[in-house]
């Protein structure tokens, strides 16, 4: 069915208004040499019905944390997620609106990206923040360009300790551009601000951290960008995971002056990496390079708070080839889910979630710890993720788990993670959502492999 | 600002209270929801922590994030109440554009919702989701079919980063072939003001074309090409059906312009809606292009977004593609392919905006091959019927049909008389907020133009509604001009100062 709801009657009669004889009238401007009269090849049309089987087929055929105990991290978190969201975000008038072009037409959507720029803001501790970017990735990439722009300068510093996707990323982003990437080599998993000292010359644009790392390391961003900071001009950018945010320093409070990071703890289904969503925050003077989609809070002409799409002269539509971004579709939808999460865990759900988070993620590291042959790769502080070098080769453990249907988390020494560490490295993140009775059963798998 | 307390009525001391019936221009300005924050109040609950509480070092700790705190009651009523101040496609008929506002199909939403999709994490093996992976696999190739080209990569998160992907395979393509010196990309005036944008992001040099009549001016092209010289020209960015609403007949000539140079033709797939099924891209030249399946392919705008941006190559540039790519092996299982040295890298994390690409397959096994044709045809037709009964009333510098020009699945219309009646286009818009119809895109890609587009789904019953609404507007033009400024004068605001809100910019709450 394709949901058309035009009749042939109706077709007819609008035919006749138009003075066409038939439809084919209407494409008479596609050349018939290019016109494409074949069928194309592609599977008979399905009835809902149908759809409905062939769908719950194909996911029934896939496994994961819906019927597994999740220990993955590496950037994408199994966090809980409020029924709640799913009604209010799954509501048409929510889903089935577009970008704010028009204000009047739209103000649900416009008051609540205004609120999700104040809690994105606020999560970050700096100034501004935009209404969303695709996911992390990317964030950090555009904040990179932000601040090539801005200072004028082509030295890219980024931590080697970075997740390797967005590494990745950011070399396909400069690869064509005047910026130069250098990696900061890490020190017991982590850059030592003596490391980003060393680095800094006059052709420096900015220093990427991020916190928790790779490893789930907690940087020492206070000392990385106060080095950074000893040269004017230098922009330190933070990438951070917000449920960490809650509990610990925030890049505001650690003189970041960007900071990007990826949403999807925030409320947002894990869905095989997508759609997630792109977190973009800065101190007040990059508001004028901000890329993407900013809300404006205005009056309207009774004098009655409003809310309006803003600086728009820094965007493709009108700007073309010297917008700030080409970004135009973001994450709206995500963006709307990420700010009712903020809302409904609130000022002490989300902290006491990361506090969960924490504790757990500790206790699963000293039960693992104490089993002989295992031991933490790094001894720096952690938040919810830590690396463990285990006594055989993590991908035989993570079989192991998968059998007693328990995803142990993640080797990063395969190729999804760019090759990172050992054969005998396995990264393991603990969420809020995480049992006693669940890390109990890991600690048993890993305990048959125990020396 | 207006507080809550002093817009709604107020109790009596009887108790009882005056009820004030609220029309919806009348309706209060909704509290932002750190006004509604009472500290206390929680909406939802965590279980107690189960495992020892180990010590935090004082030194990493932050402060509290002042986020608010608000009852699970409350949380509902602010956002039904912020949904009920929008505009939507399930609410309202969304002519917006190059936007593709049709209707959101819920079986779509119902399968991108099961566990067996949403629960996956991105880092899983292979193994564990066949499924998952040949929902991707399929969906690549009903691409590939539609656009009549040979590899698609899923990757892009939407239509620009289409582009920025596609500009960047055609860069990497030429590198690799020892051309790096194409960098050359000629882009309509008409264009998206994605595409300029996008070369900007891949150091290419947007160079613009003209385009007259609603086409693309060949001579230009040609004129370009020699005046910057072919080994420098990198690609031809164009729509089509064009931004004007227009299929460019002379597509071939101008691919066969590029392909002289030695250059590729990039087709911007905004508009495939109007050609599914009628013509593929693969049959006019097209080397890369990428697809929108937020417009053509249903999966919802979402107050801006997800969408996703998959893009087509043909063989020769297929090598350049991001990965992972997602494959068949030989047995019939499923793969991530991460084995592509020629690739440009990566364009994002993980692989895909995979629940989109979920309700984007569901889509296509939906309407099927006939059903495909069917939403080009209804999308064109809609379109046409919308410009034939409007043209006498609105100026439309492209369509007359007694000429046998006909529009694709929009057109353009610059109201001159109507506009040199004393109003502005701005005014005409507020005023269709009014009457509960969202404004077509506005002032492109011709100035002062509204640019109207239907889509497949709309009914007559619907369209015909429309032509009433604008033609009673064009009357009450005829009538008081003056008032139109004052529309919309029936929404949930007035009209909003945007240029103090340039001028001053609020982006957060500071209270």
């Amino acid at each position: 069915m394709d949901y058309t709801q035009i009749t042939p009657d109706e077709q007819s009669a609008m035919l006749e208004v138009i003075g066409a004889e038939g439809i084919e009238q209407l494409f008479t401007a596609i050349p018939k040499e290019i016109r494409f009269n074949d069928t194309l090849d592609l599977p008979p049309a399905m009835s809902e019905l149908q759809l409905k089987r062939e769908l719950a087929e194909m996911a029934a055929h896939n496994h994961g944390p819906h019927d597994m105990v999740c220990f993955m991290g590496g950037g994408a978190y199994d966090h809980f997620c409020p029924v709640l969201i799913d009604q209010l975000a799954g509501r048409g008038e929510f889903l089935t609106a577009y970008t704010p072009y028009q204000a009047e037409a739209s103000q649900g959507s416009l008051q609540a990206f205004f609120e999700f720029q104040t809690q994105v803001a606020r999560l970050t501790g700096l100034d501004i923040a935009n209404a969303s970017l695709y996911e992390g990735a990317t964030a950090v990439a555009e904040a990179v360009l932000m601040a090539l722009h801005h200072s004028g300068k082509r030295r890219v510093l980024v931590a080697s300790t970075l997740h390797p996707d967005y590494r990745a990323v950011l070399r396909t982003y400069l690869q064509d551009l005047p910026g130069d990437l250098v990696e900061l080599p890490a020190e017991g998993g982590r850059i030592a601000a003596q490391t980003v000292r060393r680095e800094l010359d006059d052709e420096a644009a900015c220093v990427v951290i991020q916190s928790p790392n790779v490893w789930g390391l907690i940087e020492d961003w206070d000392g990385c960008f106060g080095a950074a900071h000893e040269r004017d001009g230098v922009c330190a950018i933070a990438v951070f995971n917000p449920i960490a945010c809650a509990l610990l320093r925030k890049p505001g409070e650690c003189s970041a002056d960007i900071a990007a990071g990826e949403g999807q703890p925030l409320g947002v289904p894990l869905s095989l990496g997508g759609p997630y969503l792109g977190l973009f925050a800065a101190a007040d003077q990059f508001m004028r390079k901000m890329p993407g989609r900013l809300i404006g809070r205005t009056t309207d002409a009774e004098g009655r708070a409003a809310y309006c799409l803003t600086l728009q002269t820094r965007e493709q539509h009108i700007r073309g080839a010297k917008a700030t971004s080409n970004i135009c579709t973001n994450q709206g939808l995500l963006a709307l889910r990420a700010t009712m999460f903020m809302t409904v865990m609130g000022k002490h759900g989300l902290r006491e979630m990361a506090q969960q988070c924490y504790h757990k993620a500790h206790y699963l590291a000293e039960q693992i710890t104490a089993l002989d042959g295992y031991a933490l790769k790094f001894d720096g502080p952690f938040f919810d993720e830590f690396c463990v070098t285990c006594p055989k080769p993590a991908t035989q453990i993570i079989e192991a788990a998968k059998r007693r249907r328990i995803l142990a988390g993640i080797a990063p020494h395969g190729r999804r993670m760019g090759r990172i560490g050992d054969e005998n490295d396995l990264l393991i993140a603990v969420t809020e959502q995480r049992t006693k009775h669940e890390m109990d059963a890991l600690v048993e798998v890993l305990e048959e492999f125990a020396t | 600002m207006t507080s809550v307390m002093e817009t709604r009525p107020k109790k009596t001391r009887a108790g009882t209270r005056s009820i004030r019936p609220l029309a919806r221009g009348d309706r209060p300005v909704e509290p932002v929801i750190f006004e509604k924050s009472v500290p206390g109040q929680r909406a939802v609950d965590l279980p107690p922590l189960d495992v020892p509480r180990v010590d935090l070092p004082p030194e990493l700790i932050g402060a509290p994030v002042e986020l608010p705190e608000v009852g699970q009651h409350d949380v509902m009523t602010h956002y039904t109440h912020l949904s009920q101040r929008n505009f939507s496609v399930d609410g309202n008929f969304y002519p917006l554009g190059s936007c593709t506002m049709k209707h959101n199909p819920r079986i779509n939403e119902w399968a991108a919702a099961l566990d067996g999709f949403a629960q996956l994490h991105p880092l899983q093996d292979d193994d564990q989701i066949q499924g998952a992976l040949r929902l991707l696999y399929e969906t690549r190739c009903f691409l590939q079919e539609i656009a009549g080209l040979d590899e698609v990569s899923l990757q892009p998160a939407a239509g620009a980063h289409g582009e920025f992907t596609g500009l960047k395979v055609i860069r990497a393509y030429f590198k690799d072939i020892g051309q790096p010196q194409r960098h050359i990309v000629l882009v309509p005036d008409s264009a998206h003001g994605t595409n300029p944008a996008s070369c900007t992001m891949c150091a290419c040099h947007a160079v613009t074309v003209k385009t007259a009549h609603g086409y693309t001016d060949l001579d230009d092209l040609r004129r370009l090409v020699n005046e910057h010289g072919a080994n420098t020209i990198a690609a031809f960015m164009i729509t089509n059906p064009n931004t004007a609403g227009l299929f460019d007949a002379k597509i071939c000539e101008a691919a066969d312009i590029m392909h002289d140079a030695g250059a590729l033709l990039y087709l911007d797939g905004a508009n495939m809606n109007a050609i599914l099924g009628k013509t593929r891209p693969g049959e006019f030249g097209t080397d890369v292009m990428h697809f929108n399946t937020h417009k053509t392919f249903s999966t919802p705008h979402g107050c801006g977004g997800p969408g996703a941006g998959p893009i087509a190559v043909g063989d020769k540039l297929a090598p350049y593609l991001p990965g992972p790519q997602v494959m068949m092996a030989e047995d019939g299982s499923f793969y991530f392919d991460r084995d592509r040295p020629k690739s440009i890298g990566k364009v994002r994390s993980f692989s895909s905006q995979f629940g989109v690409l979920v309700r984007c397959w569901a889509y296509i096994a939906a309407c099927g091959p006939d059903g495909l044709r069917n939403v080009a045809e209804k999308a064109v037709l809609s379109a046409n019927y919308l410009a034939a009964r409007l043209c006498n009333v609105y100026e439309m510098p492209y369509f007359d049909p007694q000429k046998g020009r006909f529009c694709a699945h929009e057109f353009v219309t610059v109201p001159k008389s109507l506009l040199g009646k004393g109003v502005s286009l701005n005014d005409i818009a507020k005023r269709m907020v009014d009457y509960d119809i969202h404004p077509p895109t506005m002032h492109w890609p011709l100035r002062d133009c509204l640019m109207v587009e239907p889509t497949d789904t709309e009914s007559k019953r619907t369209l015909d509604h429309f032509v009433d609404v604008m033609l009673q507007i064009a009357q009450e033009i005829e009538r008081d001009p003056k008032a139109l400024a004052e529309a919309p004068t029936d929404a949930p605001i007035r009209r909003a100062d945007e240029v103090a809100a340039a001028r001053n910019p609020v982006l957060v709450w500071d209270g």
